[in-house]
């Protein structure tokens, strides 16, 4: 879920050798860390680097920071979440250490204890859910979840389940679960998009990672996510978020469009029309080679065609049955009572 | 009352006896006893459905029982006889019926079965009697209440429940039905009769719903020493001239100030404790002038509880210029800053291009579009009101001088708007503990058509305004509107006689000035800690570190 785009690395940061962007992305390169995760590690690594010398400064330098990371990506939300954490724990961290660099040294050391205290919520989480997932199971996911995906491994140790994966254009990242799942021996299929509601009434429950989870207790996740949750709203079948508690944002959209990922170019008509002279889109370079067949005289949509699409959607409290995180299993309510407790102080 | 028609039908028809197959050994044939005969064989058939099983000789008890209800139905006659000779009205025949199977199920074999019937057509008799003359009575009692009465209506209709349970006691349940009904529709009418034709209904005595709010009186006469800053401040309040839960706090919160200062401290006694009591017959002026919103009832617990902390050691003046320094701290930082806080939030919420509509006038929303429209967002503003205090052409009139245009509509019109509307944002007078919006009346109803469109529905509201209370419906907390033309009249093309602004005699006005909006039609709520759901109202305070707001 995080994105990979290759950003040249100008050095546009405020101290004067620490790039901060390539901080992050360098971080980002390891698979098992998630953005807010790789925010907080590229912000303690400013604090080390920093020369500030007040409290003040340091805070100024944070939010500069954090700002920088944020022009660079398309997707800010799991970035955000994971920025604000930190700079509010900062902020709140009790400073009566006499010296400052003992107290900048002691945020970098409790920064770097809670990234790796961080990698261990997943399973934590795998756990919780392990309780909600019955022998002989039948579970919808969507696209990819690094944490959904442990779960599932971990609940396949000791059950029998299956997975219907939704193919999650245009990325096509549910194929990447069906293969993980097919190596481990679980048994799952490729479910189109557009088969959510035919197969839903075959389904026990449906299994969803997150990017964040928000302060109205909603979810925002790959597009699809949303559409999935009506459905399974709709059939009567519980709907579950699995979310560490570095995703919990502040953020509070009011509907779809007020997303930050929201910009005017998403659905929008083209301005003149044109007969398109590309037609059916060819079987680009999304797909990886399989060395199964792909079927012909099918049609696909071309770049500028996705680019008029959502990336993330917003999923609204009221669909969704639980939220499994490090901190227990919360109801959406529940959630929006933890981010007031932790932030609203 | 229908019972009596019905039985009264069968009497005159004539209709043979219902019951199942066992009418055979009951071979009267006057006419009067036909229904007799349809209860008896029902009871017939009842009693020897019992008798079955109770494995006796069916033969053996059937002729005690035939000889006792013959006894019986001529008790019966005689009885029904007198009860129509002392009312004149149509005789709820049914009651004996109903007392007999009541009286023979009761019982558990044959034998006792007669015994109970025996002794149950005594007692009948008895209580018929009694009942008929006790019905009198009350009837009697009744119109003579009617008569020294002068106050028509809920007084009627409690008088006709107070008969209800009257005529409970005496008598078994299912016969008591039928009399309250007739009793109160005929006490009724006997009221609308004694009734002077003179009194109008103007008065809120005449509401048969929020009846329990009372009238919304004129300002009382001032009573004991209150404070004249208190007494201008109540005239302002019952005259609606401070209107809005944030103005008539800081309105009341000012006015303590200068109580305070004014005030003197009697020897033998301490300021903490006597100002208390000096406040409290100022604040039951308030209260009388106009009831006391969730706002100014938070403020004057705060005020309270730092009267009662405040240092006995200091000198009184020092002591007065503390607690009104903390009164001025808790109208900056509860009020003022609070709302500065909430016009960046909400205003962050508002983009270009945004179709916002209101409701009526809330000095939040207010501040909120004015605030935005000075950062440069280009958005329009739908403007609904409602009479009858019409506070949205305050609102129109401030928006409009800025720039921003504004479209004004009443309330019944919203349904063609909404679709339009991009945000809903509204003010509220207080949220309660369950989430639950209490605003201006009318609120409720946008709220649900931007939900039904869904249109998404943002409250501003400050923390200070957080009932603990629980609030289900918008009946068992409200404020009636008085009567008359103490708002501006609308429109001014016409003449202000043709509004309807009081009652009649056969019309009372009903204008309750609340209503609440249930959690589930708001999508957020912004404060000053930030935009929360509305489920989460609760977790504030213990967020903050308080005990309470």
């Amino acid at each position: 879920m995080s994105n990979h785009q290759s950003v040249p690395e100008t050095s546009a940061s405020n101290d004067s050798s620490f790039d901060i962007d390539a901080t992050y992305q360098a971080i980002l390169a390891n698979e098992d860390i998630s953005t807010p995760l790789a925010a907080i590690l590229a912000l303690t690594e400013l604090i080390q680097q920093s020369s500030a010398g007040t409290m003040f400064e340091l805070v100024k330098a944070l939010n500069d920071g954090a700002k920088v990371l944020r022009e660079r990506t398309p997707n800010p939300i799991g970035l955000n979440a994971g920025c604000e954490l930190f700079i509010a724990f900062v902020t709140l961290f009790p400073h009566d250490s006499d010296s400052f660099s003992n107290l900048k040294t002691e945020l970098v050391k409790q920064g770097r204890a809670y990234a790796r205290e961080a990698q261990e919520y997943r399973e934590k989480i795998a756990n919780l859910a392990l309780g909600f997932i019955k022998d002989g199971s039948v579970i919808l996911t969507h696209s990819y979840s690094r944490v959904v995906m442990r779960a599932l491994l971990r609940a396949h140790e000791r059950k029998r389940i299956s997975v219907y994966v939704t193919e999650a254009r245009p990325r096509g990242l549910g194929l990447r679960t069906y293969e993980e799942l097919t190596k481990a021996g679980i048994p799952c299929t490729v479910v189109l998009d557009s088969a959510v509601s035919y197969v839903m009434d075959q389904v026990d429950f449906v299994l969803v990672g997150s990017e964040a989870v928000v302060e109205s207790g909603g979810l925002i996740n790959a597009v699809g996510s949303n559409q999935i949750a009506i459905i399974a709203k709709a059939a009567n079948i519980p709907f579950y978020a699995l979310a560490e508690s570095y995703k919990f944002h502040r953020l509070f959209p009011l509907s779809q469009y007020d997303l930050p990922t929201h910009t005017p170019k998403i659905l929008s008509f083209p301005s003149a029309v044109t007969p398109d002279a590309k037609g059916p889109g060819q079987n680009s370079a999304d797909q990886d080679a399989e060395k199964i067949t792909i079927p012909k005289h099918t049609r696909t949509m071309t770049t500028e065609q996705i680019a008029c699409n959502p990336n993330v959607d917003y999923t609204r409290p009221d669909l969704i049955s639980l939220v499994f995180s490090d901190v227990g299993s919360l109801t959406p309510d529940g959630v929006s009572q933890y981010l007031v407790g932790m932030f609203a102080g | 009352m229908t019972n009596a028609t019905e039985t009264q039908t069968q009497t005159s028809t004539q209709l043979p006896a219902v019951a199942t197959g066992v009418a055979q050994p009951l071979t009267d044939s006057s006419p009067s006893t036909s229904l007799n005969n349809d209860r008896s064989s029902r009871e017939m058939s009842k009693a020897e459905q019992k008798a079955d099983p109770s494995s006796s000789s069916p033969t053996a008890p059937k002729p005690q029982r035939e000889m006792t209800k013959a006894e019986r139905r001529e008790l019966q006659e005689k009885q029904r006889a007198e009860k129509a000779a002392l009312k004149g009205q149509p005789v709820t025949i049914s009651i004996p019926s109903n007392q007999q199977p009541s009286a023979t199920a009761s019982a558990a074999g044959p034998s006792t079965e007669n015994n109970a019937s025996g002794s149950a057509a005594k007692t009948k008799q008895q209580k018929e009697m009694t009942k008929a003359e006790r019905r009198e009575l009350q009837e009697r009692q009744r119109a003579a209440k009617a008569a020294a009465k002068t106050q028509p209506g809920p007084s009627g209709a409690a008088q006709s429940q107070t008969a209800a349970p009257r005529n409970v006691p005496p008598s078994p349940s299912p016969a008591v039905q039928q009399h309250p009904r007739s009793g109160a529709g005929g006490t009724h009418r006997k009221l609308e009769a004694a009734r002077p034709d003179g009194l109008g209904g103007a008065d809120a005595r005449g509401l048969r719903i929020f009846s329990h709010f009372g009238t919304p009186k004129p300002p009382p006469t001032t009573k004991g020493d209150i404070h004249p800053a208190i007494v201008r401040l109540g005239l302002q309040f019952a005259e609606f001239k401070i209107t809005g839960a944030n103005a008539r706090c800081i309105a009341t919160l000012m006015a303590f100030k200068t109580v305070i200062q004014d005030y003197v401290t009697p020897p033998n006694n301490t300021l903490s404790r006597h100002l208390m009591t000096h406040l409290s017959p100022q604040i039951s002026h308030l209260v009388a002038a106009r009831p006391m919103s969730v706002t100014m009832g938070n403020a004057i617990r705060q005020l309270k509880l730092e009267i009662s902390g405040s240092d006995i050691d200091l000198p009184e003046q020092d002591a007065k210029n503390a607690l009104c320094q903390k009164i001025d701290n808790y109208v900056r930082e509860r009020i003022i800053f609070a709302d500065q806080v909430i016009q960046e939030t909400a205003g962050s919420k508002i983009k270009d291009g945004d179709v916002i509509l209101t409701y009526a006038r809330s000095s939040v929303v207010e501040k909120v579009l004015l605030r935005a429209w000075e950062d440069g967002k280009q958005f329009s503003v739908i403007v609904a009101d409602s009479r009858p205090m019409l506070e949205g052409k305050k609102l129109l009139r401030v928006l409009s001088k800025v720039g921003i245009p504004c479209t004004y509509l009443l309330l019944p019109a919203i349904g063609s708007v909404i679709t339009e509307a991009s945000m809903v944002i509204v003010g509220a007078h207080a949220i309660h503990a369950n989430g639950a919006v209490f605003s201006r009346a009318g609120t409720a109803l946008v709220a649900m058509m931007a939900k039904q469109h869904s249109v998404p529905v943002m409250v501003c509201c400050e923390t200070y305004k957080f009932a603990e209370s629980v609030q289900l419906d918008s009946f068992i907390k409200n404020e009636l509107a008085p009567a008359g033309d103490i708002f501006d009249a609308f429109p001014r093309s016409r003449g202000q006689e043709k509004l309807q602004t009081t009652g009649g005699p056969n019309l009372a006005l009903l204008n309750p000035l609340y209503d609440l909006t249930p959690a589930s039609r708001i999508t957020a709520v912004v404060t000053e800690v930030g935009v929360i759901p509305p489920s989460s109202i609760s977790s504030i305070p213990l967020a903050l570190g308080r005990t309470t707001i």
